[in-house]
């Protein structure tokens, strides 16, 4: 085909729908909260979650995924811009993960050895891992659909970025249901489901995201 | 002479309102640059191929033109584009590409200079900088960098041998890159 024939094709097409990425965002966050809503509307928050948030690192366990959620999803949104610096971004997601590890050390150096990973049983463990893995395969599916939208230079990033966000966001919304205060146990174990999810997302991303 | 990067800015944001015309215009302008660099990276394939190279490179502009930021610059986000889609090209076609930067200094370069404030603000830069170095070192690279002068003459002047100065020209550039890095990462 004749390039001056693509060019009057491609000016004959209507305008494209404008690029917003806070409605993008928005679609996202809706993603992260229904899941969440139908499980806690389920099976509800832990009984005692007034009085545990009177510990003040309970709190942290909803607090740094949430944070976590809320960068990485800037950052995704950002990427979706082809100019965008991808290195500038990822250092603004560096505070919640160095807090979470500076946690996972207090948490190590202050508790005697045996109630260290006393919680650590199987059941406790499948469930923590299973259900925030759970919760997240819808707002990961939306958060990769919508970057189809943009024009990310780093699919496989995008897509990890779009895994970290949905992760980190299904962990806040099961941090209200998990009764496990030690930060041993939910540093890890949220760490892990993250990571997973993250991963995963970025191995999709690598293919979905291309353009 | 005005500025072709505000006038394609200009072309793409009426095109994204919805005026066909000035999208043609915009597609039309921007395709000789798309060519040049496909041309110039792709030596090892045939014209017939570059055009198709081209044509994706069209296409992807095309099916991405939303997210140019209107308020933003156009270059930086159309130079992404293109480059990101010419290594895709040349990757799916079984060559690897390289881009160095130098193959866009043109259109990169066309930005800064749009504002004949600019350059005097560089200017003044500059001096600012320079001020920042011991005299001899200033004096160096004014001599040598930005009047130009031949090394010998300024050797003889300044009391140096040619190889001194070569690397005190160096140290000088090194340090005014450490100034001007330092400089910058204060306005932020």
């Amino acid at each position: 085909m004749n390039t001056d024939d693509l060019i009057a094709d491609l000016a004959a097409e209507p305008p494209p729908p404008r690029f917003r990425p806070a409605v993008l965002a928005g679609r996202i966050v809706a993603a992260v909260l229904l899941p969440v809503a139908l499980f806690l509307g389920a099976l509800g928050t832990r009984a005692d979650l007034a009085h545990a948030w009177a510990n003040p690192v309970v709190p942290l366990k909803t607090a740094l995924p949430l944070m976590l959620c809320v960068l990485a999803l800037g950052a995704l949104l950002r990427l979706a811009r082809p100019e965008a610096q991808a290195r500038a971004l990822l250092r603004g997601l560096a505070l919640p993960l160095l807090v979470a590890a500076g946690l996972w050390i207090w948490a190590f150096a202050t508790l005697p050895p045996a109630a260290r990973f006393a919680e650590l049983g199987l059941f406790s463990l499948s469930e923590c891992l299973g259900l925030i893995v759970l919760l997240a395969v819808l707002p990961a599916a939306v958060a990769l659909r919508v970057m189809r939208r943009g024009a990310p230079q780093r699919p496989m990033l995008s897509g990890a970025l779009a895994g970290l966000a949905a992760g980190a966001g299904a962990a806040t919304g099961y941090s209200l249901f998990c009764t496990q205060d030690n930060p041993l146990f939910f540093v890890t174990w949220y760490g892990v489901a993250i990571a997973v999810v993250t991963i995963a997302a970025a191995l999709v991303g690598q293919r979905l995201l291309r353009w | 002479m005005t500025n072709a990067s505000d006038d394609w800015a200009g072309l793409l944001r009426a095109a994204n309102a919805g005026d066909g015309q000035a999208y043609a215009r915009f597609l039309h302008a921007v395709t000789p640059v798309v060519r040049g660099i496909v041309r110039a990276r792709g030596r090892g394939f045939g014209p017939d191929q570059h055009e198709d190279i081209v044509q994706e490179v069209l296409l992807a502009l095309h099916r991405k033109r939303h997210t140019w930021r209107e308020d933003h610059p156009l270059r930086p986000w159309l130079y992404a584009i293109v480059r990101y889609k010419v290594v895709d090209e040349f990757r799916a076609r079984g060559s690897a590409a390289h881009l160095p930067i130098e193959d866009f200094s043109e259109i990169l370069a066309a930005d800064p200079g749009a504002d004949p404030f600019a350059a005097r603000d560089a200017a003044r830069q500059t001096e600012a900088l320079l001020g920042q170095l011991d005299p001899r070192s200033a004096e160096i690279v004014r001599a040598l960098s930005l009047r130009e002068e031949a090394p010998a003459e300024v050797g003889a002047r300044l009391n140096m041998t040619e190889g001194a100065l070569r690397v005190g020209l160096h140290r000088a550039m090194k340090k005014l890159a450490a100034l001007a890095k330092g400089g910058t990462d204060e306005h932020r």
